[in-house]
């Protein structure tokens, strides 16, 4: 996928965000912070999964979702992330 | 403002989470526990422990295993092995294994989601962390009681028997199991005993001179230098060990009396600040045992000690005691619980030594139970309840 087609919504990068912020979550809790449905949730998810932006690990029946700490995306997103939530809170 | 005057050098100290860095006269208990989870320093994939650890109220139970919490774990650090000491007061946990399992769970992977899955999954789900992490637990399951009376012998069973499940793989899970009275033990199934009887550590009542001690040590590092005078410290020592010889109960009348003599303006704590002190505290109840209650609990005896305030009798009936609980649940907008789950509160304030309760005699109109408060006074507790109902609001 584009970087243009992976930033153009406003959810992934909420989502991104999110994980940033807290570390890993499940999709419905995802979806509940977000005020989203989990249909919506799981979709955005996959499609940062498929770009390896995120993982997930399986608990039994849970999913817990994280930013792949391995990809060099993902570490871009998180540099980016870092740098606006500094120079916002100046 | 002028500067207040204290006694104090640090009050925290005496807190009752406080753990201190020494335990007086349970020196040889923390060794023995050392001994028995050594084999967690060394090489701690070989084995899972379980130990018992018994002993009546302000013993020592929950200091001891804290104490000995803090020392593992930092010496596993300093070996570079990935060992936690995680301490749970049952109680406070419903006695529900879900709810333990999920507090342990979390220390892991704090968001993990609080819904959807049962004990079973949870406990695989830690061990898979555990795998995972390559991490060992000892976990210490205080008021360990709490879980037998709630899930009975299936719950531990599960809990100790974890690794069979899982031959020729790490042990990752050790258990501390924290009680007042071994005869918790007897109500589980013989497998289920066998498990876990193997290492006890039983710990007697302090003698008053056990106490002097203890309080004279936390008085070193709570108390500015000279300002609790001898006298005064083996009076709160006499009054503990009149009090089962409960440890708990003397720091907590030391920092009372504390108090007393910093309101008094006085630069030491003379025995009067623990006449005083004693008088204000509310004996065979501490205040931790009332936070710990669930709020429909704390809403069920506060509705028998207002009762018991409001008509001076020695006891109440039951039904008594249930109308009043409709008309405090409408006062805190509440919506009262069933008949059958007060029976459970009773129950579980009765085994606390909270309430008293004794079945009447066969009359024309059947049999019914009746409630007393013998050891404390109404007033006071429903004073206490008030305090902390109205911060829960």
């Amino acid at each position: 996928m584009n970087i243009e087609d992976i930033f153009s919504s406003k959810l992934r990068m909420k989502i991104l965000k999110v994980l940033h912020n807290v570390g890993e979550l499940n999709v419905s809790e995802i979806a509940r912070r977000l005020n989203i449905n989990y249909m919506s949730a799981s979709k955005h998810m996959k499609i940062l999964e498929d770009e390896n932006i995120l993982q997930h690990k399986h608990f039994g029946r849970i999913r817990l979702y994280r930013i792949n700490e391995k990809s060099a995306k993902a570490k871009a997103v998180q540099n980016l992330i870092d740098t606006w939530q500094h120079q916002n809170n100046k | 403002m002028a500067q207040r005057q204290t006694v104090f050098k640090d009050e925290t100290k005496l807190d009752i989470n406080y753990i201190p860095s020494r335990l007086p006269h349970r020196d040889q208990q923390l060794r023995l526990l050392k001994e028995f989870f050594a084999f967690a320093l060394q090489s701690p994939e070989k084995m899972a422990q379980r130990v018992i650890i018994a002993g009546d109220i302000g013993t020592g139970k929950t200091a001891l295993s804290q104490r000995f919490g803090a020392d593992i774990t930092h010496e596993a650090t300093t070996r570079g092995k990935k060992l936690r000491y995680i301490h749970v007061n049952c109680r406070e946990y419903r006695g529900s294994l879900f709810l333990i399992l999920q507090h342990v769970v979390s220390t892991y992977h704090p968001n993990f989601p609080k819904r959807g899955y049962s004990p079973e999954e949870l406990l695989h789900t830690l061990t898979q962390v555990l795998d995972e992490q390559d991490a060992y637990t000892i976990l210490s399951l205080d008021e360990f009681e709490s879980l037998i009376e709630k899930e009975g012998s299936d719950a531990v069973y599960k809990l100790t028997r974890l690794q069979e499940m899982r031959q020729n793989k790490p042990q990752r899970l050790s258990l501390i199991c924290i009680l007042r009275d071994l005869k918790s033990i007897e109500q589980l199934d013989a497998s289920t005993k066998s498990t876990l009887q193997s290492n006890i550590i039983n710990l007697r009542k302090y003698s008053k001179q056990q106490l002097i001690d203890i309080l004279n040590d936390r008085i070193s590092t709570a108390f500015k230098p000279l300002t609790v005078p001898e006298g005064t410290v083996a009076l709160i020592a006499e009054i503990a060990f009149s009090e089962n010889g409960n440890a708990r109960f003397a720091i907590e009348l030391l920092w009372r009396a504390g108090k007393h003599a910093d309101a008094d303006n006085l630069d030491t704590v003379i025995p009067e600040s623990a006449r005083k002190a004693v008088s204000g505290i509310i004996p065979a109840l501490r205040k931790s045992d009332l936070t710990s209650l669930s709020l429909h609990e704390k809403l069920f005896l506060f509705s028998i000690a207002k009762l018991f305030e409001q008509s001076q009798k020695a006891d109440a009936s039951f039904t008594e005691v249930e109308k009043t609980y409709a008309v405090i649940c409408e006062e805190f907008n509440k919506s009262p619980h069933t008949h059958t789950q007060l029976w459970k509160y009773l129950k579980d304030l009765t085994n606390h030594g909270i309430v008293e309760t004794e079945t009447s005699g066969t009359g024309s109109r059947g049999r019914s139970t009746v409630i007393s408060l013998p050891r404390l006074p109404a007033h006071e507790l429903e004073k206490e309840l008030r305090t902390l109902l109205d911060k829960e609001q």
